[in-house]
């Protein structure tokens, strides 16, 4: 699997392939926040599709440095979705369609959860296979350390250590694409 | 001072363990342990959500096959095809082209009542030779006529023509219209053009050479969507 830098260098050269990679690796988690953000499953797409083609665009414009390429990716559909939005607020027609829009259960969500999540999740599938596995049985299944201990078979000092290195992972991930996301600084009442 | 161990802050961000008066002491006067407790708890929140949106199915095809369309330069195309486009309007073509030259105002630019609503649209991005500011929006109305809004496009010695392109054949495509000098111009589609085959919107320069067939140098795109 070739790393971002590896693919925001082929897409700055130009290669139709690399943004095909950059699809196939990220499409799912962009439809997912943009269809969590607009709520219908065509504007999603749409977004979705613009996302890529501003990507293919503004390719220039990424750095790897600043942040990951979902990370990346992510913003610029949040901008899109938003954008989406507004003007869809602006037509009267579309806007019957948004307020018939059922709210999300668990109450409205702000775009900057939705994208934390993603960015979690990604980093969470990038960890090392043993820090990855402990973390899941305490996140999904609730275990505890001595429960993930029995479980894997593993010592309770190398699951505490896996958990406490892969947590800290995931923290510097949420931190720095959070940061270039704006979304550490934005919030966490802010609604659209 | 002795700052809670990275263990314990793990367990407590887990919500394993429960934070003891000491803790809860250090906690109130320690911003960087508070920090650290509060980051932590947030990524194991974080972390239980992740779940949903681990191993999200990629997009639908059609999906990709729009940006496809999108992002391919036309120069591609016409290299493939060379040969005219079927749906070709030169003499209209050739008329809006002097009109521009003579900077007067359009036949076909007829301003209606906004009693029209919209039933498809489409934002118009920049190709990759051209400059990021370029973009544009285009809006068919109910009334059969297709608004275009563009803005930034690069200047030419020639004039901008908008097409109407099926995406899953580029080589298909409808002419539909000139732009003028001015940033909002309003075109009729030519009735019968199926607008969810024909729904890649075009612009491209074209030069004043007679050949109404397309310049290969597109400058904005976008999809119709309803
Ligand atoms: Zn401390």
């Amino acid at each position: 699997m070739s790393s971002d830098d590896e693919l925001a260098e082929r897409l700055r050269d130009g290669d139709e392939k690399a943004l095909r990679t950059a699809y196939d690796r990220h499409g799912g988690a962009v439809l997912y926040l943009a269809q969590r953000l607009l709520g219908n499953r065509a504007d999603a797409e749409d977004v979705t599709q613009m996302t890529f083609v501003a990507a293919w665009t503004g390719r220039d414009t990424y750095d790897p440095r600043r942040g990951t390429m979902l990370g990346w990716l992510l913003g610029i559909a949040r901008r899109k979705a938003v954008d989406r939005l507004r003007s869809a607020a602006r037509d009267d027609r579309v806007t019957e369609t948004v307020r018939a829009q059922p709210a999300p259960p668990g109450g409205p969500e702000t775009p900057e959860r939705v994208l934390d999540r993603l960015v979690v999740a990604d980093e969470l599938g990038r960890l090392p296979e043993d820090q990855r596995r402990t973390l899941e049985l305490a996140f999904y299944d609730d275990l505890t350390h001595p429960q993930i201990a029995a479980v894997t078979g593993l010592p309770l000092g190398t699951v505490k250590s896996h958990i406490r290195r892969g947590m800290a992972t995931l923290r510097r991930r949420w931190e720095v694409d959070g940061a270039a996301l704006g979304s550490r600084s934005a919030g966490p009442s802010r609604a659209l | 001072m002795q700052h809670l161990d990275p263990d314990r802050l793990v367990l407590l961000a887990l919500s394993e363990e429960t934070v003891d008066a000491s803790e809860s002491d250090h906690l109130e006067r320690c911003a960087g342990c508070r920090l650290d407790l509060a980051s932590l708890r947030e990524v194991a929140e974080l972390g239980g959500e992740s779940q949903e949106v681990r191993d999200l199915p990629p997009p639908p095809e059609h999906v990709w096959r729009a940006i496809a369309a999108e992002i391919t330069p036309v120069a591609d195309l016409t290299a493939r095809r060379r040969r005219r486009a079927r749906w070709v309007r030169p003499v209209l073509a050739a008329a809006a082209a002097l009109v521009v030259a003579a900077g007067g105002t359009v036949a076909y630019l007829v301003s209606r009542p906004p009693a029209a609503s919209v039933t498809a649209r489409a934002t118009l991005t920049p190709l990759a030779t051209v400059p990021a500011s370029a973009g544009g929006t285009v809006r068919v109305l109910s009334d059969g006529e297709m608004r275009v809004d563009v803005r930034n496009l690069p200047l030419t010695t020639g004039f901008h023509e908008v097409w109407l392109i099926d995406p899953d054949d580029l080589t298909k495509m409808v002419a539909i219209g000139s732009l003028t000098d001015r940033p909002d111009v309003v075109l009729p589609v030519p009735p019968g053009t199926d607008l969810n085959r024909y729904r890649l919107v075009d612009i491209s320069d074209e030069p004043h050479d007679g050949d109404a067939a397309h310049s290969g140098r597109s400058l904005l795109r976008g999809t119709l969507t309803s």
